[in-house]
């Protein structure tokens, strides 16, 4: 009697133990959960209270509408509108190639490639949004940059099998340099390099959204006597126009946060942008936010002073920048979703 | 009806109609390609640079097809045809090739720190969970083991880490923090702290742990072994606060060099080797692999002291390599008698590496003139002689920074995903909350990496006042950095499981932990491993994000320990591609960013064969 007694308490206790313990487990879990909050937390605290020692002896106004940026000169100057435009040139730039480029690939591999081909191609891609960006900034600055302006000679075969063979010793690939006005720090090379890291970006997440249009609405074109130019085009891509933009909006939203392929091949020499021949722009040096950053980082013994506060200062517009980029993107993907 | 259709297809319209079609799918294409290309020319030019191919004899072309290419296309073509024998090979490749570069990686970061430093952590967090299982064994009652030995892990990483540098910086941290906060409080703000801060830190460190064990000890019932076990947790929490490292060090430094190495490598790859073995074997098999291990690299100690070598990296890469390679190839040879070939393969291409260079090397033929050299990797910098430059500092730096942010971002990456997925309701505040935090993970993986940067300097330098640029907050700071993807990519992992095995495993009457942990984890491993991964190839170039929390750029020492001034890879490519020599230009640097590329090109191959492996 009292040994069954004993056992049913025993189990009793048992099973309390496992209750806390699922508790001490589920605990722990959450923790780290909620450590993620304690990021976000973390980095709008940093930001905003260093920021705000800024704000208090460089007013926001002036700040936001400032045209001269020379935080390291001997009268410093903190005008961030020279720095956000030549973030905006990058931008533009790398849309220039990643957009259109990223959307074709996107509808090729959906509509028209075969699923050998997009099983091989669509990892490949991706593999560009996976390089360092300091192999990137590497590239750009030291063969993109005199390729644009100088052009390249390329030796096409090894010298023993040109050797070997008289007549094709010569034979070298020659592409003719294309923009010989360039500067050795220039918002071209990066801004293409730029666009070619985010091109996995755009062609995956357009991909995924084509790729989920149902197969219901292109049989209905096709039966209606559509080519597959039409349904492509007049079908497919409008259905998907949620995603694609969204796709859009997340790319462009990594091209301005996008640091070191700017700080090494665009130079730093903070410019508001000259207005009628806007390619000027480009073939110039320039300095955008995050390089305007890492310089400030990179200059040593500041102390806690006006320069070394500008930091998170752009630090803050930038992450407010990316956010709302983020948050339009999110909300243009769940608002314009269509519901099939 | 055929005419009609005849007429149509002649009708210029039609055509029309059929060349746009044409010409839309060929631009799809150029569009295509123009990635494709980019890719190409990237490494193409960088690879032509940095290893000339040109410029080697046709000699060495022949050696290198004869000796490499050759067998090891020949012996994946019959892998192709034999299921078994390449998935024996794609195991032993696996037990060599990671054996290798696990245990290169740990020697040079052994070397860095000098391994007495690690053997201590290993000594101090290793043996009190340790501890926890044997008094778990003893008493025979094992339901209290698994919680115990995570919080024991826990307090024993705060311990040996902790007292010096976390506990102190962030009690002074909340100090100042305080102070700033009632300094507008007149009279508050004017009251100094009242005790020591050693003697708080000592109070907080020792006293929380004996607390905690002492209410969920004691409370039930007061008996001798019980109060025996809170007296144990006091002392060795004193132990633990007042410096196990200095308490420890002077009896480990007579220990010889290499058994320290081998004291770090060991204890885990033996343990490991045992734990498999038993459970595929018996105790007694396991004893007797486990000694077999440590036989053998004694053995190899002995051998190499006898013929006068040193023998610290050959303990470290009998123990890291020698011993998964020997059990995967003595457990394929035994039990698998189709795939048994398989095994060869890797040292099929081990082989003829070393067969290529030692002809090259006796009939002296002319290899390409490359700059991808051993120098790169094991020599430190050379401003002067491009052939002589080397980033051995900053590979070690890189191994250090990801290897502990890889141990610091997977389990709370992995915790985080568990609760989101398993644990999190649908509805009431805690499902609301849960929301709200997949919200936040999506918006934290959009964030620039230059604002992580930003994060860690004002977390580490300006709170904790840790000095600029430590090991420590550089890992942190990547951790921070990957923890999304990290989550993201556990998550999908976790969401592939399929319900029933749940249910399953929940009517048996398996608790939610019990299932995670024996059903629902298992099957997501691949998917959480291949995600990992990939956030590792992800750290290991991100440079933006160390310049800002000032890791050195250029460096001639490597880090000696987690406190000590990092040094990272990329950082070393960006402050060496601004030298204008093109010896280094187009010549060490490319030869740096083709490293940097083949490694991450390397864990992304990993983690696509470990996806498409375990897709089926």
């Amino acid at each position: 009697m009292s040994q069954e007694d004993e056992t049913e308490l025993s189990s009793l206790k048992r099973s309390e133990f496992v209750l806390r313990k699922e508790r001490l487990y589920r605990q722990l879990l959450a923790g780290c959960a909620l450590l993620t909050i304690a990021i976000t937390a973390g980095i709008i605290l940093a930001l905003s209270g260093q920021a705000l020692v800024f704000f208090e002896s460089v007013s926001p106004i002036d700040f936001l509408t400032g045209q001269d940026w020379s935080p390291l000169s001997n009268e410093p100057s903190f005008g961030i509108l020279p720095l956000v435009s030549g973030t905006l040139i990058v931008v533009v730039g790398s849309a220039v190639v990643a957009l259109p480029v990223g959307l074709g690939a996107a509808i090729y591999l959906s509509e028209y490639a075969n699923p050998r081909v997009r099983a091989i191609v669509k990892p490949v891609l991706e593999i560009l949004a996976g390089i360092p960006t300091v192999v990137y900034g590497y590239f750009a600055l030291v063969y993109l940059t005199p390729i644009l302006r100088d052009g390249f000679s390329l030796p096409v075969l090894p010298e023993f099998i040109a050797n070997a063979l008289p007549l094709v010793s010569e034979f070298t690939l020659v592409v003719p340099g294309l923009f010989p006005e360039v500067n050795t720090f220039n918002a071209l090379s990066a801004s293409i390099v730029v666009g070619v890291m985010i091109i996995p970006m755009v062609s995956s997440i357009s991909e995924d959204a084509l790729s989920a249009v149902p197969d219901s609405l292109r049989e209905a074109a096709y039966g209606l006597g559509s080519t597959k130019f039409d349904v492509s085009t007049k079908v497919v891509v409008p259905a998907a126009t949620s995603g694609i933009v969204s796709s859009y909006v997340l790319a462009l939203s990594r091209a301005i946060g996008e640091t070191m392929i700017v700080v090494m091949a665009a130079g730093e020499s903070p410019k508001i942008p000259t207005v009628p021949n806007i390619f000027d722009n480009f073939t110039a040096s320039i300095e955008t936010m995050t390089v305007a950053m890492v310089n400030i980082a990179q200059a040593e013994s500041l102390g806690e002073s006006v320069t070394y506060e500008s930091m998170f200062a752009i630090g803050l517009t930038l992450f407010a920048l990316t956010l709302t980029m983020n948050y339009i993107a999110e909300l243009i993907s769940r608002r314009y979703r269509e519901e099939y | 009806m055929a005419t009609e259709t005849e007429a149509l297809q002649h009708s210029g319209r039609f055509r029309l109609k059929a060349i746009k079609g044409r010409a839309f799918e060929a631009i799809l294409i150029v569009a295509t390609l123009v990635g494709l290309v980019a890719l190409v020319m990237l490494f193409g030019f960088m690879f032509f640079d940095a290893v000339s191919p040109g410029s080697a004899s046709a000699e060495w072309y022949l050696l290198f097809f004869g000796t490499l290419v050759g067998p090891v296309s020949a012996f994946t073509l019959y892998g192709r045809r034999h299921p078994a024998v390449r998935s024996a090979n794609a195991r032993a490749s696996a037990a060599v090739f990671g054996g290798l570069a696990l245990s290169l990686s740990t020697f040079v970061v052994l070397k860095a720190m000098s391994p007495y430093g690690p053997l201590v952590y290993l000594i101090t967090v290793g043996s009190l969970p340790l501890a926890v299982a044997a008094y778990g064994r003893y008493t025979g009652s094992s339901y209290f083991v698994g919680p115990a030995m995570v919080l024991a892990t826990l307090l024993a990483i705060v311990w040996t880490l902790g007292s010096e540098v976390l506990l102190v910086p962030l009690l002074d941290a909340t100090f100042e923090l305080g102070n700033q906060l009632l300094g507008g409080v007149p009279v508050l703000g004017s009251v100094p702290v009242p005790v020591d801060r050693g003697l708080l830190v000592f109070a907080i460190a020792v006293g929380l742990p004996t607390l905690a064990v002492a209410n969920s000890v004691l409370r039930r019932q007061l008996s001798l072994d019980r109060l025996l076990v809170v007296v144990a947790v006091l002392l060795l929490s004193a132990a633990g606060t007042s410096g196990l490292d200095q308490l420890l060090r002077p009896y480990l430094e007579p220990l010889p060099l290499w058994a320290a190495y081998g004291g770090v490598v060991g204890p885990p790859v033996i343990g490991l080797l045992g734990l498999v073995v038993t459970r595929r074997r018996g105790l007694r098999s396991g004893l007797v692999a486990a000694a077999a291990a440590v036989g053998g690299a004694l053995a190899v100690a002995v051998g190499a002291l006898t013929i006068s070598v040193n023998p610290r990296l050959l303990v470290v890469l009998a123990l890291g390599m020698g011993v998964p390679t020997a059990y995967v190839v003595g457990e394929t040879v035994t039990t698998d008698p189709d795939g048994r070939v398989g095994v060869a393969g890797p040292f099929i291409i081990v082989g003829g590496i070393l067969l290529g260079a030692y002809i090259e090397q006796s009939l002296s033929v002319a290899g390409p003139d490359t700059w991808v050299t051993p120098t790169l990797l094991v020599e430190s910098w050379d401003g002067l002689f491009p052939t002589e430059a080397g980033a051995y500092p900053s590979t070690v730096g890189s191994i250090m920074i990801v290897g502990l942010m890889a141990l610091m971002a997977f389990p709370v990456g992995v915790g985080a995903a568990i609760y989101l997925e398993e644990y999190a309701p649908d509805s009431g505040w805690r499902g609301r909350l849960a929301s709200v935090i997949e919200l936040n993970i999506a918006n934290l993986a959009g964030v620039p990496s230059v604002v992580y940067g930003l994060l860690g300097l004002a977390l580490f330098q300006n709170f904790l006042d840790y000095g600029p640029g430590l090991v420590f907050s550089a890992s942190a700071t990547l951790g921070f950095l990957i923890l999304p993807i990290v989550i993201v990519s556990a998550q999908e992992a976790l969401k592939a499981v399929p319900d029933s095995l749940r249910e399953a495993s929940y009517g048996m009457g398996a608790s939610r932990w019990q299932t995670v942990r024996s059903v629902v984890l298992p099957e997501a491993v691949p998917g959480i491993l291949t995600g990992t991964i990939l956030a590792l190839g992800r750290a290991i170039g991100e440079t933006a994000p160390l310049i800002v929390i000032a890791v050195a750029t250029a460096t001639s020492s490597a880090p000696d320990g987690l406190f000590s001034t990092g040094a990272a890879l990329p950082l070393r490519l960006f402050a060496a591609s601004a030298n204008f020599d093109p010896a280094y230009r187009t010549g060490v640097v490319a030869a740096l960013a083709i490293v940097l590329l083949v490694l991450m090109l390397t864990m992304n191959a990993i983690a696509i064969i470990i996806r498409n492996k375990y897709q089926e």
